[in-house]
């Protein structure tokens, strides 16, 4: 632990690279917040389509239904990883020498980075936020209790978010490439975590599989805490389940990583 | 009709050169397949619960993905190059292009085939029959034909989009996400009947972009469902014409722009 405190101006250096690289993508990065805000949109009149006027659906109000989408949209977009990518690039180009050359540990520089890198994109909140509250709709949570489990559970999600993104990076390792996982992998996570179809309406045994599956608890598991309607309606249960995930998460991608870190080919090196 | 082989050797290289890297190119079409299934996973996940949208049921949501699909994957196969367009012109790559004597368009064209994108086109030409049976399609002779032609036209509408914002890229440099955009507008908005939206937003996707003609109004045709449509049928008829002259229009802007090309120093 004292190691890591005396490496703190190190840290914070990865943590002003990762800033950098991320406003360096700038145009790339205002161009898929309006992806986000299209998809919210979109959702917003599907579904308004498909409750026909109906007042709620498995006691799921059109309101609730709307809010939890833009809400479930606009979290995943905000804390959204860039590790996999970035780890696949920087194997595929040969550069991840250059992360392995520093004395630092890499665990520790793809964190900073990955914090570098959400602190970037939150200034960009500020027009994000009213934008997609005017195409999708917005409430305040549940009650001042339920706002602060939210604030909780939106904080393990995030690190789960990150342990997540690591370990796909991580895997780029063996594989060297290819972005076509990365974008399979993506798109799962998207759909399991429940931000096109809230988890509340998935048949039945799709349900069962997003509930085994860690991407409930990056999106699903905040959102609905936010409305107030946790699964099985104990929020503590779903904060514990989140702290599952990040433990096994993080075990995982230690040992993950010890493999990975024995077998670096320097491609072009 | 010299050109036509030169075209195809070189398209033919440019497929050599994508299956030396073997893995990458096989997750590449799987990745093409889970995108686009996800996306009509997400309306099946919907309907599962809700039986129907804006009226249609999931034959006939399923057919209007299947077209949609089919037709995407007409234009990106040989159109994949245009994603490396801001590319080429700020590393001067383009400079290729112009000492070579075939049009720059058709060498861009044959340089590289996606065939990732090759997964779009069985995903949706599989759609395309299993629901066509499920919805009850009439397939007369006239009605194949129809379906040939629009397929087609909603390849270039889609294609015309997508070259009409690369020749941006000889201006402004960065246009990649512009481009992405709106390819990921056609695919949210795309496989949906268009009549869920406000009557400014069907405005919108009809007339300043060609999105409605490209799945929407040509399944309407085929489904039967002329009736429920803001435009007169006349008008969705015509869907493969629209995507024709969306089409010549835009390449002549390309060309137009392309005058505009400045190497960057060499």
């Amino acid at each position: 632990m004292t190691r890591t405190w005396s490496n703190a101006p190190a840290y914070a250096e990865v943590v002003r690279i990762g800033i950098r690289s991320m406003l360096a993508y700038r145009t790339r990065f205002f161009f898929s917040a309006l992806q986000i805000i299209v998809q919210i949109y979109v959702l917003r009149v599907v579904f308004t389509s498909v409750y026909a006027g109906q007042g709620s659906v498995d006691g799921i109000t059109l309101r609730t239904t709307v809010v939890y989408l833009t809400l479930a949209n606009l979290q995943g977009f905000f804390s959204s990883s860039f590790l996999d990518y970035f780890i696949r690039s920087r194997v595929r180009e040969g550069k991840i020498a250059s992360e392995l050359a520093r004395p630092v540990g890499f665990l520790g520089q793809m964190l900073a980075l990955q914090i570098g890198s959400t602190l970037a994109m939150l200034p960009l909140l500020v027009v994000a936020f009213p934008l997609a509250w005017l195409v999708g709709g917005m409430s305040g949570p549940a009650s001042a209790g339920y706002g602060a489990l939210y604030a909780v559970s939106l904080a393990l999600a995030y690190v789960i978010i990150v342990l997540l993104g690591l370990i796909m990076g991580i895997s780029a390792f063996w594989t060297l490439e290819t972005t076509g996982i990365a974008m399979i992998y993506s798109l799962v996570a998207q759909f399991f975590a429940g931000a096109l179809v809230p988890l509340w309406f998935f048949p039945g045994p799709l349900r069962v599989v997003a509930n085994l599956l860690p991407f409930q608890a990056m999106g699903f598991v905040p959102v609905s805490i936010y409305l107030g309607l946790p699964d099985g309606g104990n929020p503590l249960a779903a904060l514990g389940l989140q702290c599952f995930w990040v433990v096994a998460l993080y075990l995982f991608a230690r040992w993950f990583w010890g493999r990975a870190h024995h077998r670096v080919v320097i491609q072009g090196g | 009709m010299a050109t036509a082989g030169i075209c195809w050797d070189l398209a033919k290289a440019a497929l050599r050169a994508q299956m030396e890297y073997r893995a990458n190119f096989l997750v590449g079409i799987l990745a093409g397949v889970v995108w686009q299934v996800t996306g009509f996973f997400t309306i099946w996940v919907i309907l599962s619960r809700f039986h129907s949208i804006g009226g249609w049921t999931l034959g006939e949501i399923a057919f209007l993905y299947g077209l949609r699909l089919t037709a995407h994957g007409l234009w990106v196969v040989p159109f994949a190059r245009l994603i490396d367009m801001d590319y080429m012109v700020r590393e001067g790559e383009f400079d290729r292009f112009l000492i070579r004597p075939l049009n720059p368009m058709l060498q861009i064209i044959t340089s590289r085939l996606r065939i990732a994108a090759l997964g779009d086109l069985v995903g949706g030409v599989v759609l395309l029959s299993a629901a066509s049976a499920k919805a009850g399609v009439d397939w007369s002779p006239v009605a194949l034909v129809y379906l040939i032609l629009v397929l087609i036209g909603g390849a270039l509408a889609e294609a015309a989009l997508q070259i009409g914002c690369a020749a941006l890229s000889f201006r402004f440099l960065d246009t990649g996400g512009l481009r992405f955009l709106i390819d990921d507008a056609f695919n949210k908005f795309g496989g949906y009947p268009l009549k869920i939206f406000s009557g400014g937003m069907q405005f919108f996707l009809t007339w300043i972009v060609p999105m409605a003609f490209v799945a929407y109004l040509p399944a309407a045709v085929l489904l039967g469902r002329t009736g429920e449509l803001r435009v007169s049928p006349v008008v969705a008829y015509l869907a493969p014409l629209v995507g024709l002259i969306w089409f010549v229009a835009a390449w002549r802007i390309w060309s137009w722009q392309s005058r505009n090309y400045q190497s960057s120093g060499h």
